[in-house]
């Protein structure tokens, strides 16, 4: 089935210039660190831990309810370091889902209730399926599908992979239309 | 996956009869025919390790038993291990006890051992020294029983050899052609190194000796009694392997846990396709592992109109029911579409066998060996047999072409038109109508077949070729179940 349409309550979003919208009930902690680089949308009660490091997310990423983007750190002998967290452009992270990844590359898609471990590599064109666990610095390679836990690859996914994920996220983007107060 | 987490509503014929998402086929553009993962050529690109990304020669992956060879998985539950790093001081024996040697004896050196973050097994766990590099230098352990492997694989190529040399004999003067296709096992397996071994033709002695030589196992009556402690013991079951921790490393199958050793990585694949009849690649990926981009990729979403359901009213016993359709064209040229019911396609083929279980079609591609005339396309009609029809509409459709900048324009514009819905760049919504047949039970699958004749532009069209062919695309359509 298509997308149907997802709406929102305008005053509880704020849209900016280069088209992100982001819930006002969501935790932005160190906002300088946060960089949505346009058509993003963050939905409520999203959690974005800009302040252990810096955040960057491409165009056209979605980060539903409940989610957290979190940098992921490591122990080194004098003390814990935190890494910035990079996500492409085309990402999907789904409800209540906890991403300490490192590199999240393009057109990936996250399902929800997912855990991805501290300093995972995402490459481009992945799918972590619904209440997976990515165990820690787990690499996961391109067109590659994971499930289970700990998650494995289960299977390959479509050579077209790409188009598919930008037509989702586009479409999402779409259909993530506003309702006024009255309406 | 044309719904990416959704069922696949829609599905489309291939040529050989498949009926699958259109996703999974594929588009030659020099057959023009739409081809599947199971009636087309599958060939080994490049080998890689999916976790540290390095590419490997084929020769090498094959040497290295297509493992990675500094990337392990974790014995206890099959995660990748990470390697870990700890300051290790030497240790200090008795006699070194004089100011030097001390002195050189705190520098603490960096040792490496591997960790699983998953089950938090860890290499010390069974004993392995730590190692003074980040990667690679763990040690190999060697194969029990590999002097015996080694002497049968020695003794069944000379017998292969002398069988091979046999037929030559006998049949030297018809030589018959190779197929055209390099097979995966000429690229990879046993037959490209026999085809070595005959042009240097080593001494017919030697195999002869081989085969003299070779001392065949025997079957032995005296089996080694179990211990006591096999009965009095009591089982811990956690000192015991599961059975897919034991299947996993084959040549070693330890029974207990102290004797779980890191398993190599084994290595993907990147594969490019080919068509089988006209032996030109469907897909090429680039060669860079980490690469998401092909040098060719011609696949059905991109050549084929597509068709996804907006959404439909649910279908009853011999009532008509409406059917949203959102059609898009993803060529580069604008593209004319009729709608037709799957009979009304003319037979271009003469050639048509019937419909074929998935199980026998799956075998004849695996037996493709076996089969002189595997590199012949089966042509078959795909069984389309549907419990609810849709009313087509006597008309042509134009769709525009894609066009990337298009998203940035207006609103849809609404057509006032019975059957055209709305129209946006290069998609188009349709409003049908589906009539569900009057002894369909209430509860059964609500399918539907449609047939899809479309407008075809070749851009690279063989000389004295048409640039500009008429095709048709079958698909099913799951409409839900069928109410009472």
């Amino acid at each position: 089935m298509e997308l149907q349409d997802t709406y929102y309550n305008k005053s509880e979003y704020v849209e900016t210039a280069s088209g992100n919208k982001v819930s006002r009930q969501t935790v932005l902690c160190g906002s300088q660190n946060i960089v949505l680089h346009g058509k993003v949308i963050v939905q409520s009660d999203a959690i974005i831990r800009g302040d252990l490091a810096n955040v960057k997310t491409g165009r056209f990423c979605i980060i539903s309810k409940g989610s957290v983007i979190r940098p992921p750190f490591k122990k080194f002998s004098k003390g814990v370091a935190f890494f910035p967290l990079q996500m492409g452009d085309h990402v999907f992270v789904g409800e209540n889902t906890v991403v300490n990844a490192a590199v999240v590359g393009s057109y990936v898609y996250i399902g929800k209730n997912v855990v991805i471990g501290r300093r995972c590599v995402l490459k481009d064109c992945c799918m972590i399926e619904d209440n997976s666990v990515l165990p820690g610095e787990t690499v996961v390679p391109s067109f590659a599908r994971y499930s289970g836990s700990p998650a494995r690859h289960i299977t390959t996914l479509p050579e077209a992979m790409p188009d598919l994920m930008t037509e989702f996220t586009k479409s999402y983007y779409q259909h993530f239309v506003s309702i006024t107060a009255t309406g | 996956m044309a719904y990416l987490t959704q069922p696949d509503y829609v599905k489309y014929a291939c040529s050989c009869g498949q009926i699958k998402p259109i996703t999974s086929l594929y588009f030659c553009r020099h057959c023009l025919q739409i081809r599947c993962g199971f009636c087309i050529c599958h060939e080994v690109d490049s080998h890689y390790c999916a976790n540290c990304l390095e590419n490997m020669p084929s020769s090498e992956a094959r040497l290295k038993k297509n493992r990675c060879s500094s990337c392990f998985d974790c014995p206890s539950c099959f995660h990748t291990l990470s390697t870990r790093a700890t300051l290790a001081q030497p240790r200090q024996t008795p006699e070194q006890g004089s100011g030097d040697s001390k002195v050189e004896n705190k520098q603490a050196k960096k040792m490496y051992y591997l960790s699983c973050f998953n089950c938090r097994w860890t290499s010390r766990d069974v004993g392995i020294p730590d190692q003074p590099v980040a990667s690679g230098g763990w040690p190999e352990r060697v194969n029990p029983n590999a002097t015996r492997i080694n002497q049968l694989l020695d003794y069944y190529k000379a017998i292969a050899q002398q069988e091979k040399q046999e037929k030559l004999d006998r049949e030297r003067k018809k030589f018959a052609i190779r197929g055209k296709y390099i097979t995966l096992t000429d690229k990879t397996g046993l037959t490209g190194a026999m085809a070595r071994n005959i042009a240097g033709l080593p001494s017919s002695e030697s195999t002869m000796s081989a085969i003299a030589n070779f001392v065949p196992s025997e079957a032995s009556a005296d089996v080694e009694e179990l211990s006591e402690d096999f009965y009095t013991k009591e089982l811990n079951l956690n000192q015991i392997t599961s059975m897919p921790q034991r299947l996993a490393a084959p040549e070693w199958q330890p029974s207990s846990v102290s004797r779980l050793y890191p398993i190599a990585k084994l290595l993907s694949v990147k594969r490019s396709q080919r068509c089988r009849a006209c032996d030109h690649n469907l897909t090429k990926p680039e060669y860079n592992p980490g690469s998401i981009k092909f040098k060719i990729e011609l696949l059905a979403f991109y050549h084929v109109p597509e068709v996804k359901i907006i959404s439909y009213e649910p279908m009853k016993p011999g009532c008509t029911s409406a059917l949203l359709l959102k059609l898009t064209n993803p060529t580069g040229h604008e593209m004319q579409v009729r709608l037709l019911q799957p009979e009304e396609v003319p037979d271009t083929e003469d050639r048509l066998e019937e419909p074929k279980s998935l199980e026998k079609s799956l075998e004849k591609s695996l037996n493709l060996e076996k089969d002189n005339l595997w590199y012949e396309t089966v042509q078959r009609k795909a069984d389309v047999t549907a419990t609810c029809r849709v009313v087509t509409p006597d008309v042509t459709l134009t769709l525009a072409q894609r066009d990337d900048a298009a998203e940035y324009d207006d609103d849809a514009t609404h057509d006032a038109n019975d059957i055209i819905l709305w129209r946006k760049s290069n998609k188009l919504a349709l409003r049908l109508q589906v009539r569900c047949g009057e002894e369909v039970e209430a509860g059964s699958a609500a399918e539907a077949a449609l047939t899809l004749q479309y407008r075809y532009r070749n851009t690279v069209p063989a000389p004295h070729e048409p640039r500009d062919h008429t095709l048709h695309a079958t698909l099913m359509l799951q409409l839900g179940h069928v109410s009472g």
